[in-house]
Order: C-alpha cells, then sequence, then structure tokens
C-alpha cells in the first residue's frame, strides 16, 4: 500500500517541481485571494495529478497486472491524498511565511474541510467517467461551484433567516467540530462508493 | 506436496458483453511448457488473457491459476506471474529508472541485480522516457519485469505482432533460453503460426468466443494430414473424413482431421503428407462454420 501511494509522487516528479513556483505566484500575486483557497489548490495539487496519470485505461491494467487488489488500489489514493494534502498546506504555508502572505491556522483548517468536501466528490468521479473527460469535468465542476455557490450564499443569508440565525447562535468550536465531522464523514463515503465503482471496473 | 500440472485452468467459462461472448471456454496452460494461443482477430484472445489475469471477471464458470482462486488469492498468484501487453502499460513520461521505482517494491521476489543485468543484456537504456521506446524494446522491458521478479508463468498478449523479422528472431531465443530450466510456464497469443510451429509446445485455437482445440502440436500433427490422390477415390464415405477439398476431374487434395482413418481406409492409394498448421486452422475454421 505504502509502495502505492509513493508511486503517486514518483510519476510526477517533474510536476512536484512546480509544485513549489506554483504557490509562489499566488504568494506575490494572489494577495486578493484567500489564504484558505491558496490552501486549498495546495493541498489538492498532488492527489489531483496523481488520478490524472492514472486514468488512462493502461496504467489501470498495470496497476492490477501487480500484486495489489482491487481494494487496496483505491484505499491508496483516499490515504495518500490526506498525507499530500498535509504536505501541500506545509509546504505552502512556509512558502507563504517567507513571502510575508499573512494567514491564520483558521484559513488552514477551512482548507482543509473543503478539501475533503472537494475530494469526496471528485475522487469518485475519475473512477466513473471515461478517460480523457476527467480534466474538462473537474475544471468545468470548480469553475460552476465558484460561480454558483457565492450567489447562492447570498440568497439563502438573505432569505432564509433562520438558517443564519441559528449557525450564528453556534458557539465557533460547535461551528468547527460540526463542519469537520460533516467533511470527513463526506470523504469516507465517498471511499466506499469509489470501492464499490472500482470493484465492478472493465478495463 | 502435489506437481500442479495445470498452471492456468478454465472451467466452463462464460463472459458476456454486448455484442460479443467467450462461451463456454475450457482450457488447460500446462506447466513447463510454452502454449501458444492463436485466433483472428477479434476472436477472444485478449479478453481471454485478460480474465486469466483477473482483469475481468467471468460471468459463470472458474478460472483458477496455480490451482488458486483469484478471490482469495489474488496477491500471492499475481507474485507470480509476469506479463507482456500489446500496447504499452507503463506510465509513458518515465524512464526505467524511476518504471523499476514503482514496480519493484511491490513484488516480494524483485531482485534489483537481476533487473539491472537484463536491461544490460537486452541493451535498454536506463534514461530515456518509455514514450521513445519501440515496440521490441517495451516488450524486452515487459519481459525483464517478468524475469526481475522470478515470474514462474508468463503471460504475453501479440508479443511478436509488430515486429521487425530479425527481433522475432531474438525475441523466440530469449523466450527459448528463459524456459531451459524448466520451471516457467509460457502462454502467449499471436495470429502468426509460424512462429508457434518455432517454439510452443501446445496449441490453443480459438474462434468467435468458443475454444477448438487445446492439445500439443504433435498430436494435431499427427491427427491432421493433407492427402492427395485420384478423383475417383473419392466416395460419401471418405468424404466425411475431410475437412476441406478440392477437387479436379482427374485429382483431388483435401485435408483429413482423422489421419489413422484415412490411411487405413485408402492406404496407398493416396499420398499423406503433414499439414501445415496454417492449413490447419485454416480449413478448421471453414468446416466449424459449415457445421454450426
Amino acid at each position: 500500500m505504502f509502495n502505492l501511494i509513493k508511486k503517486d509522487f514518483v510519476i510526477q516528479k517533474t510536476q512536484i517541481l512546480l509544485f513549489i513556483p506554483f504557490i509562489i505566484f499566488f504568494a506575490i500575486f494572489g494577495d486578493h485571494m484567500s489564504p484558505a483557497f491558496i490552501f486549498l489548490l495546495a493541498s489538492t495539487y498532488i492527489p489531483l495529478n496523481g488520478y490524472i496519470y492514472d486514468e488512462q485505461v493502461e496504467s489501470n491494467i498495470l496497476l492490477n497486472s501487480l500484486p495489489y487488489t482491487r481494494k487496496e488500489i483505491v484505499s491508496a489514493k483516499y490515504i495518500g491524498a490526506i498525507a499530500y494534502m498535509i504536505l501541500g498546506i506545509g509546504v505552502a504555508s512556509v512558502i507563504l511565511y517567507l513571502f510575508n502572505f499573512g494567514f491564520m491556522i483558521r484559513d488552514i483548517t477551512i482548507a482543509m474541510g473543503l478539501f475533503f468536501v472537494f475530494s469526496a466528490f471528485a475522487f469518485p468521479l475519475f473512477y466513473v467517467l471515461k478517460p480523457g473527460y476527467i480534466g474538462v469535468v473537474v475544471i468545468f465542476g470548480m469553475i460552476l461551484l465558484a460561480g454558483v455557490l457565492p450567489p447562492l450564499f447570498r440568497l439563502l443569508t438573505e432569505h432564509l433567516t433562520t438558517i443564519t440565525d441559528f449557525l450564528t447562535s453556534l458557539s465557533t468550536t460547535t461551528l468547527y467540530l460540526s463542519g469537520a465531522a460533516i467533511s470527513i464523514i463526506l470523504y469516507l463515503t465517498s471511499w466506499m462508493v469509489s470501492q464499490l465503482i472500482y470493484q465492478r471496473k472493465v478495463f | 506436496m502435489r506437481k500442479i500440472e495445470n498452471i492456468v485452468e478454465f472451467n466452463n467459462v462464460n463472459k458476456y458483453f454486448k455484442d460479443f461472448s467467450l462461451e463456454n471456454i475450457n482450457l488447460q496452460v500446462k506447466q513447463g511448457q510454452i502454449t501458444g494461443f492463436v485466433g483472428a482477430n477479434g476472436a477472444g484472445k485478449s479478453t481471454t488473457m485478460k480474465l486469466m489475469m483477473n482483469l475481468l471477471q467471468p460471468d459463470t464458470g472458474e478460472i483458477k491459476v496455480f490451482g488458486k482462486d483469484y478471490a482469495n488469492h489474488e496477491k500471492e498468484l499475481k507474485e507470480r506471474i509476469g506479463f507482456v501487453y500489446d500496447s504499452n502499460v507503463f506510465y509513458e513520461s518515465l524512464n526505467l529508472k524511476d518504471i523499476r521505482k514503482i514496480i519493484g517494491p511491490a513484488y516480494k521476489n524483485w531482485s534489483d541485480s537481476k533487473f539491472y543485468d537484463y536491461i544490460k543484456k537486452f541493451e535498454l537504456p536506463l534514461n530515456k522516457a518509455i514514450k521513445t521506446f519501440s515496440k521490441g524494446m517495451l516488450m524486452k522491458t515487459s519481459l525483464a519485469m517478468a524475469l526481475s521478479h522470478e515470474a514462474e508463468f508468463i503471460m504475453m498478449d501479440e508479443p511478436t505482432a509488430g515486429l521487425d523479422p530479425v527481433f522475432r528472431r531474438e525475441l523466440l531465443d530469449i523466450l527459448k533460453e528463459m524456459m531451459e530450466d524448466g520451471r516457467r510456464t509460457i502462454f502467449f497469443s499471436t495470429h502468426i503460426t509460424s512462429d508457434l510451429e518455432r517454439i510452443a509446445d501446445n496449441i490453443t485455437f480459438i474462434q468467435s468466443g468458443k475454444i477448438l482445440f487445446n492439445e500439443s502440436i504433435r498430436d494435431i500433427q499427427e491427427r491432421y494430414a493433407l492427402v492427395k490422390g485420384n478423383a475417383n477415390l473419392i466416395n460419401h464415405d471418405i468424404e466425411k473424413y475431410f475437412i476441406s477439398m478440392e477437387r479436379s476431374s482427374t485429382e483431388f487434395q483435401a485435408i483429413t482431421n482423422n489421419a489413422e482413418e484415412v490411411r487405413s481406409l485408402l492406404g496407398d492409394q493416396v499420398v499423406m503428407e503433414e499439414a501445415s498448421l496454417e492449413d490447419i486452422m485454416f480449413y478448421t475454421k471453414g468446416a466449424s462454420r459449415q457445421y454450426v
């Protein structure tokens, strides 16, 4: 299993070299951006790239011909994603700190929460969609989310005062804890769904 | 421990697809031998090989490798299998050094020194991206991987297709050498019958999703024969022993799948010669179409 996780690092060696300038770019030019968003990008960078490499039929044939079970192949992705998220966020915080880009622990926690939610929806898609369509769907999905979510939230805050009242009445700790619980539950559910899909996948 | 005779066994395996199906496949791959798997494009060779590798699961029937099933022994079985696929399965932007980092640790029996020995022997570049490799180099790469983890059973999908004749000879020599210690078993698909005549011990012939025969080359060559003789020898009783026949007003030439019977019936009246595998396969195909 550890070998499968390490594999994602080996296959994208060159892209990982680009990771540092990628974050530096945001540290310099992204001053209007939320640090949480930068952390989210940093955390999804390696796992998402790994998926893009492995969406090809051929890599699935290779991995499944090696002494691995399908269960291990999926689990390695989900466990590896957490490891690479921590690594990505760690490196990004060092870079942001060095470039005097102000951020708080809160930004990191929000990014982690969003990472779990985003991954929970994106990962199973890689097992469902035909190779070659993933990139388009993910980019389209991100644009859609960025475009639709903020106005939706605005609408919710304006009209559903009961919900917002309820949310503001909660203590920050409760809010964070429930947020964490929801995102982790989503991630675990997604893991199970991916297992089910991958067991039946035909190469 | 009981010696396992059949490395791979398919018992009544069925696999259905929308536009194609494998029906009632029974096949055995004998230990220590080379089995050639022949059939036209689309006959079901790749599907059978995918079933053998557990890339596909049968709808019904049973598949055993080394006498065990995939459901409970998947990792253990794959440790012992080497594979050569028709298309490149290695990450194309990586070089052999990086590929080794991915594949090596997957196997318990992996030996780095063996790997580097084979890379040297096969004259493969360590630092060039896989995407620059020719078909022959890719094949050698797969073989080097299989040999570095001491695969006992090597499955190859169309290893000779698209290779130049010189390299094809070289490959067949490598395979022969691999078989020398008698511990390995090879199963390879091809549509080039001369490859089979050169190295295979057994032939499995598949057509439209059905196995037509699965026998040793020697048995096949004994059973089939090319028969030539005078046209007036032909009558209804004789004709039924022929799977194909061409006749002119004076002479006939036919292929039989029951050489023994024909010899006892016609004896010296006809000339009997060894039929080539190509003839056998071509006419078996015709015969099955005729009687289905």
